[in-house]
């Protein structure tokens, strides 16, 4: 029983030692493998295509100064997996921030505001508790000027014995008084790989 | 005893030879590319050019082109860091590098927009990825 019990710890402890140790990634420096799912990467690729082409095109420079309102819209999961879209629309969002020339609205959105705290704090208007000097006024909100929407595809297909997975990031940035797309884009991710890998 | 003094006067000979860091950025002289030796066997950058895209307001926005020219198949990974007038780094969209396929015989165009009009410098970067 001793030595039973005795091997079996031993198994463990090594098995324990073969295993890779858990280690940080550096975005800016990863070679590693890649997946054939949408990773970071695919996302950080897609993002930086939309939004330097975004800048280059003049598609989001205001004519009347200023930087534009946008607010974001539909972005679709057309894939076989979970994706949250804001890993692609947070750091559009952000560079276009950090440009100048976009702000982002987070008082609207499809299904109601990001952030209810601009309606919320306006509940304090009249209220006797509150100071009303600090209390937002009415008419102060800005409404969006564009508008982010778009889809992410996903196609399967088996080339040889291997698997090849196709997605398509596709981005429109619509102008709202106009309803005209001012800026389109599509950011192909096209990987092959093993047959047996799971793209789900 | 004489074996310590020889080691600590080792120590601070090579402390003393160490590089200084620039701390004025008119006196850095940054080189705008950067190739790595592993990659010069089986491409060639045949064209680095630059220019200002004019942007509403009287600004502008730095705007970089390179082409590789490949010898044979090889893969590449690229990256463009963006610098104020002051030497200090403009963040862009993502930190990663961009990688690239190219075909024996291959010219490829790759172009790269600054994610700031108060960028005035750049430093691409071309690497073999691992």
């Amino acid at each position: 029983m001793l030595i039973r019990t005795i091997a079996i710890s031993l198994s463990l402890s090594v098995l324990a030692g073969c295993a890779a140790p858990t280690r940080y990634i550096d975005p800016a420096a990863d070679d590693g493998p890649v997946a054939m799912t949408m990773d970071y990467r695919d996302f950080e690729k897609a993002a930086t295509d939309s939004v330097e082409d975004m800048l280059a095109s003049g598609a989001v420079n205001n004519p009347n100064g200023g930087r534009y309102i946008m607010v974001v819209s539909r972005i679709t999961n057309d894939t076989m997996q979970r994706i949250d879209t804001d890993q692609l629309t947070k750091k559009i969002r952000v560079a276009l921030l950090r440009s100048g020339k976009v702000v982002t609205t987070t008082a609207v959105g499809l299904n109601g505001a990001e952030d209810e705290m601009s309606m919320k704090a306006r509940e304090l208007r009249d209220s006797e508790e509150f100071d009303q000097s600090g209390v937002q006024r009415k008419g102060t909100l800005q409404a969006p000027d564009l508008s982010l929407s778009g889809k992410i595809l996903q196609r399967n297909h088996r080339v040889g014995k291997e698997q090849q997975v196709e997605y398509y990031i596709q981005l429109s940035l619509t102008d709202l008084a106009s309803g005209l797309a001012f800026w389109e884009g599509e950011t192909p991710i096209i990987k092959r790989g093993s047959d047996s890998s799971v793209s789900w | 005893m004489k074996r310590i003094l020889f080691a600590s006067m080792l120590v601070l000979g090579l402390a003393g030879c160490a590089a200084q860091p620039e701390t004025t950025s008119s006196l850095i002289d940054r080189q705008e590319l950067k190739v790595d030796p592993e990659i010069i066997y089986t491409m060639n950058v045949t064209e680095l050019f630059e220019e200002r895209l004019a942007q509403t307001g009287g600004e502008s926005l730095l705007q970089v082109q390179f082409a590789v020219e490949a010898r044979s198949d090889a893969e590449l990974a690229w990256k463009v860091t963006w610098f104020d007038a002051t030497g200090m780094t403009v963040k862009g969209v993502g930190e990663g590098y961009r990688k690239a396929s190219l075909l024996t015989g291959q010219t490829r165009y790759f172009k790269a927009t600054a994610p700031h009009a108060r960028v005035v410098s750049y430093q691409l970067h071309l690497r073999e990825p691992k």
